[in-house]
């Protein structure tokens, strides 16, 4: 068997190295901003029923930091550390278009979603802890 | 001593009780209290936590080697040749209902395992607790020389099970009390067959994702169920304690923790664990579980 000399190896760790780093450059900028989302009319209209509730807000940061935070960052800028290898852009939770949604448009997104923004209803099963989610993306606002 | 540990567990279930009925007047409802768990698992130990129906789990367990046997030598056990490791998969069918399937590097068990939350912790408190049942059957994989001369396939059965009552006292802590039985159908004789053992679990959180873990796992020395004239340390189970850090993520928990038994399956740890933790006999071990949805 032939032996692997210092010079090659040097050469291979070195071409891994660029290919990684041009691999780091490249993914944001293939990143698109997500559709305009389609809605259903009821989730539209729908109303938090648990605005200002002690326990939600609570509970909706513990839910936020666990099934959300790793995408949507911990302030909701879109920053979190998987963000970047999503195809589509996860948004910013602070800016005045994000909070014009409705609580039941949040809802929709969150519990039903699409694409990579997968539904978490199977994973939240109480919609008690969705609307928690919404209380807490609220707080996001700048 | 058992009936001061009884009396000690009495009190702290019943004022925990009385604690949380003044905490939860704020909102009168009868839903389940959520999250009274991270993960299914603790350290060793099963919690009463059922992920959602239609839920299909991954797990791997591993223990390394003594962290006191050899010290630094062997990296307090990281390099050590007696590492144990368990693989399974659980799905639960329905709410509350999961079962489990694992292979154990010790004795090179095939385990099949049964969880059923039947009670659930309200939060209007109206059911202050949450209790489950657990069973687990194992079939030792050795070679048939391993069981003796008379060798019969059930030789290799094992049985494991469990009541567990827990209770949320609040969003940083929450405790659980178990009694088992487990029953091995053979052992070697100056061993017993059976044993029936109470622990006490416990999860401290301190952010939203972490939190402390704890266990302390006792197989009782009971006479009237004992087939020795004594119990000695030839021939009976120690405590089994446990100490560690998990963090949780959506679909995945990660537990890094010191134990006491080598053992990953229950009926081992409460009938074969020589290992004796006030004496440092501790290992450190990690558990990965990841879950998905369909």
């Amino acid at each position: 068997m032939n032996k692997i000399s210092v010079n090659n190896l040097i050469g291979l760790f070195a071409l891994i190295l660029f290919i990684g780093t041009m691999t780091a450059f490249m993914s944001p900028q293939t990143q698109k901003k997500g559709a305009k989302w389609v809605i259903p009319q009821k989730y539209v209209k729908m109303k938090n029923p648990y605005v200002g509730n002690k326990r939600d807000m609570k509970m909706g940061r513990m839910l936020y930091s666990k099934y959300c935070k790793s995408c949507h960052g911990s302030k909701g800028l879109g920053d979190g550390p998987k963000a970047a290898k999503l195809k589509t852009l996860p948004g910013d939770f602070s800016t005045a278009k994000f909070q014009a949604y409705t609580d039941g448009e949040l809802y929709y997104m969150t519990a039903v979603g699409r694409d990579e923004m997968k539904g978490y209803s199977k994973k939240i099963p109480d919609e008690e802890n969705i609307w928690a989610l919404v209380s807490y993306m609220r707080t996001m606002k700048k | 001593m058992k009936k001061l540990i009884l009396n000690f567990l009495l009190i702290v279930f019943i004022s925990g009780t009385a604690f949380a009925q003044g905490t939860t007047k704020e909102k009168k409802s009868d839903k389940p209290v959520s999250f009274p768990w991270d993960s299914e698992l603790l350290i060793d130990n099963q919690t009463t936590l059922s992920p959602p129906a239609k839920t299909l789990e991954c797990i791997i367990q591993h223990r390394f080697g003594l962290v006191n046997q050899n010290g630094i030598s062997d990296l307090f056990g990281l390099y050590a040749p007696g590492a144990n490791i368990r693989i399974g998969i659980n799905y639960t069918v329905i709410k509350g209902l999961t079962f489990g399937y694992g292979i154990t590097k010790k004795n090179m068990y095939n385990d099949f395992q049964a969880k059923w939350v039947f009670l659930h912790q309200t939060r209007s408190n109206r059911m202050p607790i949450t209790m489950a049942v657990f069973g687990d059957f194992a079939i030792d994989g050795r070679s048939n020389s391993t069981f003796g001369t008379t060798y019969k396939f059930i030789d290799r059965f094992s049985y494991f099970s469990q009541l567990i009552i827990s209770r949320k006292f609040a969003d940083w802590l929450s405790l659980e009390i178990t009694g088992s039985y487990t029953h091995y159908n053979m052992v070697t004789a100056e061993r017993n067959h059976d044993n029936i053992g109470v622990g006490i679990n416990g999860q401290i959180k301190f952010s939203p994702q972490s939190s402390i873990l704890f266990q302390y796992d006792i197989p009782l020395k009971i006479q009237g169920i004992s087939e020795q004239s004594s119990f000695t340390d030839a021939n009976s189970s120690k405590p089994n304690f446990g100490f560690g850090y998990q963090v949780e993520t959506s679909g995945h928990s990660f537990q890094i923790y010191f134990t006491t038994a080598d053992g990953i399956l229950p009926q081992d740890i409460y009938m074969n664990n020589h290992n004796d933790w006030t004496k440092g006999d501790f290992m450190i071990g990690f558990t990965i579980t990841r879950l998905w949805n369909f």
